[in-house]
């Protein structure tokens, strides 16, 4: 198949799964995801799009403390700014798309990746939500597990990009055990690495769609967990102290956001906005936590006018 | 917070949450989590057990290549308050085989036992308590927390104390004081740590009597340490480290030992210490990054050590042990024990691709005292110079460590190997070059050696650990037998002095990772590397040399290069399933590798084919491993001095774990 043939294709075949995403079962079951499982009103129709070209999202220093709470692990590999995103990236690649979210601090790997099967990095992770649709009642509202965040309503996510420092075969078994029911829409990336200060995926057009102008993103940054709890992909726990390998400054409960930091829309500060939107969430939820306990963190639609 | 309880644990978990309803706590309060691991080895030779590598001097009975062994650990995490945490571990000992029926550690040393010929405790895999700690946010000015108990010493760094292995982890107990200082000047942490009775000394030990005839206390030995961390801005990070080990035993000279407990003598009841073995270090290491120049990173760090070990109270290990000491002995002119002091230093420039070309380079100048050690350093599984070495192969990886206590047992023959790089003093230049799905690298490293030196004492003060030449072949590598690498003497990883040398090594490598289209995951990876080394040993127009040096080895002049090729493929047929198959070709030409001063040397030319295969699959949680390596390694040696030596070894690991 010749190239450019193939992209008119998925383009098309974006935009079609775009308009029939939830009368296609995207839309999470309720049974396999009790959280996402709120009715789901039909979807209204997309905007207008087009392919996307390079986004850059920026993101201040120094806001990787979630709510304005959060404090890092007292083990040395959490170095300052680990977790930190400065930038976003999205580069569209011919038949590939180069996402990296670059930290504030450089990117090392010291718990040797390599003896696991790693990508060559060890302590950060960051989830890549994308809304293809900005389409109110398609997409799945939850975070991935262990992040405990949700989406809006027209907000919600239809792709997400794993950036892990585990290997593909230990990402897919999580999935597996943790979210089938999203497995369509979780990305592994064909190739994961880290770069300096910077984290590099890079994924197939054809798992992920081509980028339109429309689309939406969040990072949800995060730290690798080798050894996770049973309800967590892969996520560091943030409790209420800090421990040598668990964030400090929230709850030790799973009401709190697990994330150290997020893109937010433009406009205003963005430190005080990122700590409005992670602090909005139920304190008093501890063992039976719903998901309107949890904090909304919204998409950023850099297209957006 | 989670709650995990599972059937199969609640029989053991059930008595430990009855203890615990004396206290606070409930089963709300509990985080558990459990592991199996089983590992499964093979290898044509007579070996049986699960662990290639045991311990490389007295084998003991859980170390082969043959058998297949168990594992399980328990871990329990208890919420106490809302200020106070506690955990433990317990784990199964490892060396039980599958075959080990009815095992209940009942050896009786010298007597047949017709029921079973027990092999002791070693194979009876009963449950130990690993590590248990209690922590603590203590309502004390400027203390964050206090952690009484087991710790994996993370918080010093690899030239001081270090962070222990993985099988180590739970191993180490203390008392540790984290707190920020007012204003959030600096955050410290200070603590004093139990010493292990093995390996931290002289001698490989602490003072345990049937060791050591000098020394009889090893529970008073202590390790203390604090740390402070500053940031001045956020561009600049400061962290200064200082840590003391103190090997204490009786001062033999106590009244009180010395006879009868009579208080004319002097003697009250008391009995003073004297040190057996002291050893400080201190580290000032920091970090700059600049927001204006987002690609630049400089960091280095400056180390100080000094060891003193008392010839009264610690054996010459030196003198006694062939040169096997992870400590120096080091005496004054009139042969007195005085403190062996070195400086240490190291620079890291990186710059990340400045020219968003893909193109990012990073300088490393290092300069390591030839006194350097750190006894409780990193053993292994850190790695403090970004050079690959000289011990890195191609399936088999390496780092550097500055302490003479480096650690190539209790491994298996996949996992990676350690070299001390005390004394080296040079640079390296790594080049990265990322474009797409294409990664390079290409290093270039010069070690010059603090440590040469003409006539150095390795017979009373440097251990020279008897095989300080030639490449060391960490893929035959065996201690199968009564000694480590009894088959294939190449260097030591330990060894730093020996008595003549002068020595300079350059090394070159180059890797490539290349992302193939079209196949599902898989990726191409290249590596090449070639290092030449060469040690003058003696060098006749030294002034130094004194006129004892045997002239008549004018060709003493050691000189050894290395070949390596290795080429991989890596596949993931689906999501659950990865495969990889790769071949070696190292070839070592070594001139006068082998030999002694007074006897002559000989040269020497190893061949190895290695051919490796393995695979991973992972599902819902259980995660399985194998991996099947064929080589082929000729030796070839001068037939007037050795025999010639060959090895075909198929070997075969795998490892099966469920955790929940």
């Amino acid at each position: 198949m010749q190239t450019s043939n193939a992209r008119w294709l998925l383009a098309a075949a974006a935009l079609l799964a775009a308009s029939s995403a939830s009368a296609a079962g995207d839309a999470p079951a309720a049974a396999a995801a009790p959280a996402a499982a709120a009715a789901a009103p039909a979807p209204a129709a997309a905007a207008p799009s087009s392919p996307s070209g390079t986004v850059t999202i920026t993101d201040p220093k120094g806001d990787d403390d979630g709510p304005g709470t959060y404090v890092y692990p007292t083990d040395a590999v959490y170095k300052p700014g680990s977790f930190d995103i400065t930038e976003f990236k999205m580069v569209p690649k011919g038949d590939t798309v180069e996402f990296t979210v670059t930290l504030a601090s450089k990117i090392d790997d010291p718990w040797d990746s390599q003896a696991w099967g790693g990508n060559g990095f060890s302590v950060q992770m960051a989830f890549i939500h994308i809304d293809t649709d900005h389409v109110k009642g398609s997409g799945v509202r939850d975070g991935l597990p262990g992040t405990n965040v949700r989406f809006a309503e027209d907000e919600a996510w239809d792709k997400v990009v794993i950036i892990s420092p585990q290997g593909p075969t230990r990402l897919y078994s999580e999935i597996d055990a943790k979210c089938p029911q999203w497995k369509s829409k979780i990305i592994v990336p064909k190739i994961t690495r880290a770069s300096g200060k910077t984290l590099v995926a890079v994924v197939d057009t054809a798992q992920l769609g081509v980028p339109q102008t429309t689309w939406g993103y969040q990072v949800l940054m995060q730290s690798n967990e080798g050894f996770p709890a049973k309800t967590d992909l892969l996520t560091r726990k943030i409790n209420e102290f800090e421990g040598q390998h668990r964030f400090g400054g929230g709850t030790d409960y799973d009401n709190d956001p697990h994330v150290l930091d997020i893109l937010v829309p433009a406009g205003g500060d963005p430190v005080k906005k990122q700590h409005e939107i992670l602090s909005k969430y139920n304190k008093a939820a501890t063992n039976d936590v719903k998901p309107d306990d949890l904090a909304v963190v919204p998409m950023v639609y850099p297209g957006a006018k | 917070m989670t709650r995990i309880l599972h059937r199969p644990l609640a029989a053991g978990a059930a008595a430990l949450l009855l203890f615990s309803a004396a206290g606070s706590a409930d089963t709300v309060n509990f985080d558990m989590s459990g592991k199996i691991y089983t590992k499964y080895m093979y290898q044509n030779d007579a070996t049986q057990g699960c662990l290639s590598m045991s311990n490389p001097f007295w084998v003991d009975n859980i170390g082969g290549h043959n058998g297949t062994c168990t594992e399980f650990e328990l871990n329990i995490k208890g919420r106490v308050s809302d200020k106070v945490s506690a955990g433990v571990r317990l784990q199964s000992r490892w060396g039980m085989i599958w075959q080990d029926w009815w095992e209940n550690g009942d050896l009786k040393p010298g007597i047949i036992d017709t029921s079973g010929e027990s092999m002791g405790m070693n194979h009876a895999a009963y449950i130990k308590l690993r590590g248990a700690f209690a922590r603590i946010a203590a309502p004390i000015p400027t203390v964050n927390w206090i952690t009484i108990g087991a710790s994996d010493l993370s918080m010093w760094n690899e030239w001081t104390i270090g962070k222990a292995r993985y099988i180590d982890r739970d191993n180490g107990n203390g008392v540790f004081i984290e707190g920020t200082a007012p204003g959030k000047l600096f955050k410290y942490t200070a603590g004093a740590m139990a010493l292990p009775k093995l390996w931290a000394g002289p001698g490989w030990q602490t003072g345990v009597s049937g060791n050591d005839p000098l020394a009889s206390l090893y529970s008073t030995d202590w390790a203390f340490a604090a740390k402070f961390d500053a940031r001045p801005t956020d561009e600049l990070r400061f962290k200064l480290v200082g840590t003391l080990v103190k090997d204490w035993e009786a001062d033999r000279n106590s009244p009180f030992l010395t006879g009868a407990p009579n208080a004319e003598r002097g003697a009250d009841h008391s009995v003073a210490l004297a040190t057996r073995f002291r050893g400080a270090n201190a580290t000032l290491d920091g970090a700059w990054n600049p927001d204006s120049w987002d690609f630049l990173a400089v960091s280095g760090l400056l180390a100080g050590s000094s060891n003193y070990v008392n010839p009264a109270y610690a054996t010459n290990a030196v003198r006694n042990n062939q040169g096997f000491s992870p400590v120096i002995f080091k005496q004054d002119d009139k042969g007195n024990a005085i403190s062996a002091n070195a400086l240490a230093g190291t620079l890291l420039v990186e710059v990340q691709d400045p020219f968003k070309t893909g193109l990012s380079v990073k300088f490393q100048y290092f300069n390591i005292g030839a006194d350097y050690n750190a006894i409780m350093g990193s053993r292994r599984e850190a790695d403090v110079l970004i050079t690959d070495g000289i011990i890195a192969g191609g399936f088999t990886r390496g780092g550097q460590l500055p302490t003479l206590n480096i650690a190539n047992e209790f491994q298996d023959w996949d996992e990676a190997w350690y070299e001390s790089c005390i004394g080296w003093k040079g640079g390296t230049a790594l080049f990265e070059y990322l474009n797409g799905a294409l990664k390079t690298t290409f290093e270039y490293t010069y070690i010059g050696y603090n440590t040469n030196m003409q006539n150095r004492d390795t017979k009373n003060q440097y251990p020279d650990f008897l095989y300080t030449n030639g490449f060391t072949d960490t893929t035959a590598f065996t201690a199968d037998s009564d000694y480590a690498n009894v088959y294939d003497r190449g260097k030591d990883p330990r060894s730093i002095y020996a008595q003549y040398q002068e020595r300079r090594t350059h090394v070159a490598v180059v890797n490539v990772q290349y992302l193939l289209p079209k196949l599902p995951g898989a990726v191409l990876t290249m590596k090449g590397k070639f290092v030449d080394d060469f040690d003058g040993r003696i060098e006749k127009d030294n002034p130094t040399n004194s006129a004892a040096i045997n002239t008549a080895n004018a060709k003493d002049d050691y000189h050894g290069r290395e070949y390596l090729g290795l080429v991989s493929i890596t596949l993931q047929p689906t999501n659950e399933l990865k495969t990889t198959l790769g071949y070696e070709l190292s070839f070592w030409d070594e001139k006068n590798r082998d030999g002694s001063e007074a006897g002559g040397f000989y040269h020497s030319t190893t061949r190895r084919h290695t051919v490796h295969a393995g695979l991973t699959y992972a599902f819902g949680g259980a995660l399985l491993s194998y991996q099947l390596e064929y080589f082929n390694k000729n030796l070839y040696r001068d037939r007037s001095a050795y025999y010639d030596m060959r090895w075909n070894v198929w070997r075969s690991k795998a490892t099966f774990e469920v955790g929940w």
